[in-house]
């Protein structure tokens, strides 16, 4: 008997196969369509300063800038749940900045477009320092009152912004042409594409995510949640200065007329009609918004008998952002979701088993 | 604490200096303080019952009161849009009526927006009821712009003139002032409305209807088991936002003697967000203390800004002042003068 015990007994852990799901891959045909679908999606993009036709080649430059800014609002609403209606006076105040440094200082566009980001970042660490430290919708409200302000206040100071004349803003030496300058407005909105890609799939963008959800869990981890507040705040400012000086030098002349209050508003609904949080869906949305003034042209011209002229472009802009608010409360992205995810090599339809691919 | 204490105290003392070493007019800044704040309490007031009950900031506040003005002007002109009004075929006697349909207007409109609108958003976040009432308000001008045409229209005054104190010979030839301002007949009944709205409203939240109102807008879920229904609040706060919206917008384009899309927005929304931040944004009395505040804030830059003569180099020292106000109540005291602790 003892020697029986003395046996060791043999251990036996049953383990479970390690069973790894595959990730869902598209069958190498679906890979070459994709492919092809994005290169002729790319190519259209790559082409569209010449297939606009020289007359609109502005509106383009102009529908760039505002897909920078409606981005820019991206970071802020999308992964922080703030908004902010000051992104007019932001834009504003940028597009200024360059002005003054080019047309004034006599400095060169490159360091006008540092000036720019520099400015529109201290703005918004000065209105977020104040305005972030009380929860709720304070923020909204201050940076109301700021883009009033400055439409009426700043951007009316002769010395800096030359009044109601405005001020000149010339274009850089190596990008003087309509069509070159459109490349530069749409190389601006790759470049910020590309930034918030980095920034959500760094450490700061997880942590600024994560505040969306639930302020409260976010602080339980240990995230700063003001300071994050802060900084996405301080990165849509620098962006939205971005855009505004690319702005300036769209129509080469800017007055504060172009900046005023209810411009903010037109580029939260640009965000919440593409879907914040989703870079592909805010571009779009705010393509639609800057090219629905042209389109209602066009379809004025189209049928000249009919009752239909540029002056309704915010009736049908209510009326477009309502809808997605009250039906798909997600925007164009939750429309499009399937055609993003299969875009981004996934699946048409989501599988309760693949984890890849929701973002686009 | 003590460094926001040390913040107001080292303001209001600069202020006062200022007051002591300058000739401003006082009493005249008071007056002209009470006569302007009181448009924009009369917007204040509808953010205030709005925000209190539902916790919707409503950004198409200004617009419930310019859309019920350009109706009333429609009807003042007989629906042909192509005539301008002539302040002296419109009596004051007749204003009171147009100003009866503005509010009923206003009361449909605000009742509509919440059963379209805002119900349907009762789950989302405070960002998305916002950027929806702001969609609401594009909405609301788009059809101003496209009825009603995007110009500046003129639109009659309650009583033109000033109430007259001595008169020689049907001229008259002393006017009535208060601390050497002017004061209008328009201005008078622009108080007495406030007053009367101030009146009515503090008379209804001593029925039972207005305490459920209160009680809904504190502990939703505690009222509804006591059979108040938050859909039923929610519509009444937002017919009495309308109501006031279209006092507001008939008054509000008195004063400018002028209505264009947005109209009341532009001019009056803004000052009355910054008002009702001020008095506290969940607070009516707050609403009303804080633009009468605010308009005598406009007014005192106003004086001293022509005292200084620094009207060259600061554009629209109002605006400048409401901006920097907005910003010393949010470091200072967020919750505004009587607001409750959030």
């Amino acid at each position: 008997m003892t020697d029986v015990l003395a046996e060791p007994i043999p251990i036996v852990i049953h383990q479970a196969p390690v069973h790894r799901r595959e990730r869902w891959r598209p069958s190498r045909a679906g890979r070459f369509v994709r492919m092809a679908v994005l290169a002729v999606l790319a190519g259209f993009v790559v082409a569209s300063p010449h297939l606009i036709g020289a007359i609109r080649i502005n509106v383009l430059s102009t529908a760039a800038t505002s897909v920078i800014v409606a981005l820019s609002l991206n970071i802020l609403i999308g992964y922080t749940g703030q908004v902010s209606l000051g992104h007019s006076a932001f834009v504003g105040m940028g597009a200024f900045t360059a002005g003054f440094v080019i047309s004034t200082l006599g400095m060169p566009w490159e360091a006008a477009l540092v000036a720019a980001v520099g400015v529109g970042a201290a703005q918004a660490l000065a209105i977020g320092l104040v305005a972030l430290r009380v929860r709720g919708l304070y923020l909204a409200l201050v940076t109301l009152v700021y883009a009033v302000f400055a439409e009426r206040v700043l951007f009316n100071i002769e010395a800096i912004t030359g009044g109601g004349g405005g001020i000149e803003a010339t274009r850089p030496g190596w990008a003087t042409g309509d069509v070159t300058y459109a490349y530069l407005c749409i190389l601006g909105v790759a470049a910020v594409w590309i930034f918030d890609w980095r920034l959500t799939s760094s450490k700061a963008g997880r942590a600024i995510e994560a505040l969306r959800d639930s302020e409260r869990v976010a602080a339980s981890w240990g995230i700063n949640v003001t300071a994050f507040k802060l900084l996405a705040f301080v990165l849509s400012g620098a962006i939205a200065g971005l855009g505004g000086a690319l702005f300036a030098s769209v129509e080469q002349l800017i007055a504060p007329l172009d900046f005023a209050f209810l411009g903010s508003v037109t580029f939260v609904m640009m965000a919440i009609f593409g879907g914040v949080g989703s870079r592909p869906g805010v571009v779009l949305g705010a393509l639609v918004f800057s090219f629905l003034a042209y389109g209602l042209e066009r379809l004025a011209e189209a049928f000249p008998d009919q009752p239909i002229n540029a002056s309704a472009t915010p009736l049908v802009a209510a009326l477009l952002v309502l809808g997605v608010l009250l039906y798909f409360p997600g925007g164009l992205a939750q429309l499009l979701r399937p055609v993003f995810r299969w875009l981004s090599f996934g699946p048409w339809k989501s599988l309760p088993s693949q984890l890849v691919g929701e973002e686009a | 604490m003590g460094w926001r204490r040390g913040i107001a105290t080292g303001l209001a003392a600069l202020v006062f200096v200022v007051l002591l070493v300058s000739d401003i007019p006082l009493g005249r800044v008071v007056v002209d303080g009470t006569l302007n704040g009181s448009v924009i309490a009369l917007v204040a007031l509808g953010i205030a019952v709005v925000y209190k009950a539902t916790g919707v900031l409503n950004f198409a506040q200004g617009e419930l009161g310019t859309l019920p003005a350009f109706v009333v002007l429609a009807l003042m002109l007989n629906f042909d849009l192509d005539r301008t009004v002539d302040p002296a075929e419109v009596s004051g006697l007749a204003m009171v009526g147009y100003l009866l349909v503005a509010v009923a207007i206003g009361i449909v409109l605000g009742v509509a927006i919440n059963a379209l609108v805002i119900r349907r958003l009762v789950d989302a976040s405070p960002v998305i009821s916002l950027v929806a009432t702001a969609a609401v308000f594009f909405l609301m001008v788009g059809f101003e712009a496209v009825v009603f045409l995007p110009r500046v229209r003129t639109f009659p005054r309650f009583i033109d003139g000033a109430p007259c104190l001595e008169s020689q010979g049907g001229e008259c030839v002393r006017q009535l002032t208060i601390f050497g301002s002017l004061v209008l007949w328009h201005a008078i009944v622009v108080v007495a409305v406030l007053a009367i709205a101030v009146v009515l409203l503090t008379l209804l939240f001593r029925t039972p209807v207005g305490v459920a109102l209160l009680a809904a807008s504190q502990e939703p879920f505690a009222a509804s088991l006591s059979g108040v229904s938050p859909r039923a609040m929610s519509m009444l706060a937002w017919g009495i936002a309308g109501g006031l919206g279209g006092v507001a917008g008939v008054l509000g384009a008195g004063v400018f003697q002028q209505l264009f899309p947005a109209m009341v927005t532009r001019d009056l929304l803004v000052l009355a967000f910054t008002a009702a931040v001020l008095g506290g944004i969940n607070s009516m009395p707050g609403a009303v203390v804080g633009s009468i505040l605010l308009g005598m804030v406009s007014s005192l830059t106003n004086e001293a800004a022509l005292t200084f003569d620094v009207t060259g180099w600061v554009p629209n020292p109002p605006m400048a002042a409401a901006f920097f106000v907005l910003l010393i109540v949010m470091v200072v005291r967020p919750r505004g003068l009587l607001g409750k602790e959030a």
